[in-house]
């Protein structure tokens, strides 16, 4: 089985067929998508800005990061969904889609920012209020957040604008519903 | 007569013009709408309940701003790459309706009460309304692609 072959299984299950052929049901996905941008990715930008000390300098960092935690997780935990069944759904198109890729490497990027600074900034900001300066490690999560999270949303817009060799006899050509804006 | 050359336009003759442009639009209404949904969650009672609502619209301002003034900046460019496509558009009428009742809101009846003392009820009917206005923006925006 060839990575094209598992990609098309998947888009072939019925959840996804039903995704790709709705009328309203894909572009509802999407606007949810990137409804949780701007509602939780904005959070996450607000997080970094406090960590780099340059927004919201008059509230203690454990304020803002413990405020917004669980909201961050629920937004995350939506974006990601809907992210994941718009690509399943499309998955002919997206596994040989080199933004695609790249914005799951930069997802990865998420995972290794979390298993690195989660015990050492964000599961007990207390301590850096009580730093005379915000601690070196705690700038550092934020620039990674910032320049992975942004990155992640850019590519995500990119992957539109990717056009597939003609010639490539490997991919499979599959009509799909869907309209590229 | 003016003549506008759509294909003089860098959003249509170039290659990363119109996506780049999207990615500004799309961080900067992340910093605008997310500073606001901040307050918002404070005037819902539903979270940063250690800071006051008046007090994290005042460290917020200017960041909305500055969101707000690139996303309407790129937003227009967009718009420039094909007016007359975009003017037809129903989605894209609706989201314009939307974005000047939100801003209209936003520096008026959720700016004044975000800044008095306001009872659990209007703080949470005043944060609803904002999160609803300005997610429907972003709604419409994708909706101009699908209508």
């Amino acid at each position: 089985m060839s990575i094209a072959d598992i990609s098309h299984a998947i888009q072939s299950l019925g959840l996804m067929t039903y995704i790709r052929e709705s009328g309203y049901t894909y572009p509802m996905i999407m606007s949810t998508h990137l409804a949780c941008i701007a509602v939780f990715g904005g959070l996450i930008l607000l997080t970094d800005l406090r960590l780099l000390g340059w927004a919201l300098t008059d509230m203690p960092i454990s304020n803002v990061v413990n405020g917004l935690r669980n909201w961050k997780r629920l937004g995350f935990l939506i974006m990601f969904t809907m992210g994941f069944l718009l690509a399943t759904s499309e998955m002919d198109k997206y596994y040989a889609n080199p933004y695609f890729i790249l914005k799951m490497c930069l997802l990865v990027a998420v995972a290794v920012h979390a298993f690195i600074f989660k015990s050492k900034v964000y599961d007990h900001p207390e301590r850096l209020d009580t730093q005379p300066a915000i601690p070196r490690v705690a700038k550092v999560a934020a620039t990674w957040s910032l320049i992975v999270w942004i990155g992640i949303a850019c590519l995500g817009r990119w992957i539109a604008y990717y056009e597939p060799p003609k010639n490539n006899r490997t991919a499979p050509v599959v009509a799909t519903a869907s309209v590229q804006p | 007569m003016l003549i506008y050359d759509l294909n003089a336009n860098p959003l249509n003759n170039t290659e990363w013009g119109f996506p780049l442009t999207e990615c500004f639009h799309i961080t900067s209404f992340a910093l605008s709408i997310g500073t606001i949904m901040m307050v918002d969650l404070r005037l819902l009672g539903l979270g940063m309940k250690k800071q006051t609502a008046k007090q994290l619209l005042k460290d917020t301002g200017l960041w909305t701003l500055a969101g707000l003034i690139i996303v309407i900046t790129s937003g227009l460019l967009i718009f420039s790459s094909d007016p007359i496509h975009y003017l037809y558009n129903q989605a894209f009428r609706a989201k314009v309706t939307a974005l000047l009742i939100a801003i209209i809101y936003n520096y008026t009846i959720h700016r004044k009460v975000a800044m008095s003392d306001f009872s659990p009820g209007v703080g949470a009917v005043t944060g609803g309304i904002s999160v609803l206005l300005w997610v429907s923006i972003v709604f419409g925006g994708l909706w101009i692609a699908f209508v």
